[in-house]
């Protein structure tokens, strides 16, 4: 690996944990905690991308210890974006915001049995009280575990794949070609 | 406790919510979270108990919730369990002791790099993203209104963060290789922490408890 693609490690990982002072400013209910995950696999492939998951759940863990379980969904928004990238999927709005909409499906569905077997469905108060709407609704306690995930991880990888795409395109293609993924992602290679 | 191996603290740290989740509820998540809310207080109430107290809380709120009493107690005190190992190696832990440990058990030092970089850019990232928040807002940006609206402003105040950080991924990279820093190269530690036989011992026999907790419950 390049000294350039061992910066991006640790830089894609502060990206997704700064994120969170850009959430709060525009007061959505987003985590966009994945989003240096799926820029680091855009721009440099799966090993840079995992090992980014892998240390944006180890620090996160510092501030919060219940992340560390959900280091495998990290792993798995990596490969799913590589396979993203692979495809181009980067290349427009319009391919990436489905794309995004089916790794909320795949992450809640990775995510449900954590929170469900290990936390009781509690990571977050938003997801606990999703779940607890889901269970007034008369779904089984798995099936209201998966609501509460699913409502919070749709919308929220939707919204990353956009930001993404964004920032692959705003790039200027000189920076962007320095990265090997960059410009198959976006379709320009 | 803090001079102790870094490896030490994180086995125990490790080991205690794997027993939590493996010994049979409640007395054996009991028996684990007094262990670890004993060591959070070691720390101070300040540094350990209370952090670790309050970040525990929520759960067990939720968890009244959403299961009834057993349930609240089984899952509560296993998390409570990993809350206060957490909280407790995190105030016991120096991170530059845990670096030389870790060069000198002889991981690469862009393994320690990548951790301590991330560790310090996140608290410049974040100081970052607040002064560009304050700037787009000087010059008329509404974060507030619909969906919508809120989707463009959350562009307009992550593109800036997130490109702004990857142009220093060029400058970084230029510092390290003028300082040697190449992948894959073992370095010699300063000053590297004692590891007494006594904590090797203490560390294989945490791990061997934790194997054989599971093989019982497996079995």
């Amino acid at each position: 690996m390049s000294i350039r693609l061992l910066v991006l490690i640790p830089v894609a990982a502060a990206i997704s944990l700064a994120l969170s002072a850009v959430v709060d400013a525009v007061a959505l209910p987003l985590f966009l905690d994945t989003t240096g995950t799926i820029l680091a696999t855009a721009l440099a492939g799966p090993a840079v991308g995992i090992a980014t998951g892998i240390v944006t759940s180890a620090v996160n863990t510092l501030r919060n210890p219940t992340f560390w379980p959900f280091v495998v969904v990290q792993i798995i928004v990596a490969l799913y974006a590589w396979a993203a990238a692979r495809a181009g999927l980067f290349r427009s709005l319009r391919t990436a915001i489905p794309a995004g909409l089916g790794l909320g499906v795949i992450a809640s569905v990775t995510s449900t049995p954590i929170s469900y077997f290990v936390f009781g469905c509690t990571t977050t108060g938003g997801i606990a009280l999703t779940t607890a709407l889901g269970k007034a609704l008369g779904l089984p306690p798995l099936g209201a575990c998966f609501f509460g995930s699913f409502v919070s991880d749709f919308g929220d990888k939707a919204v990353t794949f956009a930001l993404v795409t964004s920032v692959l395109h705003a790039l200027p293609r000189r920076a962007a070609a320095r990265f090997p993924w960059a410009l198959r992602a976006i379709g320009a290679a | 406790m803090t001079r102790r191996h870094p490896f030490t603290l994180l086995t125990i740290a490790g080991a205690l919510p794997a027993l939590a989740w493996t010994l049979p509820a409640p007395v054996g998540g009991a028996v684990t979270a007094a262990t670890a809310l004993t060591l959070a207080a070691s720390r101070g109430l300040h540094r350990g108990l209370w952090p670790a107290v309050l970040t525990a809380a929520p759960f067990w709120l939720f968890l009244f919730i959403l299961h009834d009493v057993p349930t609240t107690v089984a899952i509560g005190l296993r998390i409570t369990t990993m809350v206060a190992s957490f909280v407790w190696v995190a105030a016991a832990l120096e991170p530059a002791r845990l670096v030389e440990a870790m060069v000198a058990a002889g991981w690469s030092a862009s393994v320690a790099y990548v951790f301590a970089a991330t560790l310090s850019a996140v608290p410049l990232l974040k100081a970052r993203a607040r002064r560009i928040v304050d700037a787009q807002r000087c010059r008329g940006l509404a974060a507030s209104g619909g969906v919508t609206a809120r989707l463009r402003a959350l562009r307009a105040l992550a593109l800036p963060l997130i490109l702004s950080a990857l142009h220093e991924v060029d400058e970084r990279s230029l510092a390290l290789e003028t300082r040697g820093l190449v992948p894959g190269v073992r370095r010699t530690p300063l000053a590297p922490p004692h590891d007494s036989a006594a904590e090797r011992v203490l560390r294989w026999g945490l791990v061997a408890l934790c194997v054989a907790a599971l093989t019982w419950r497996v079995a």
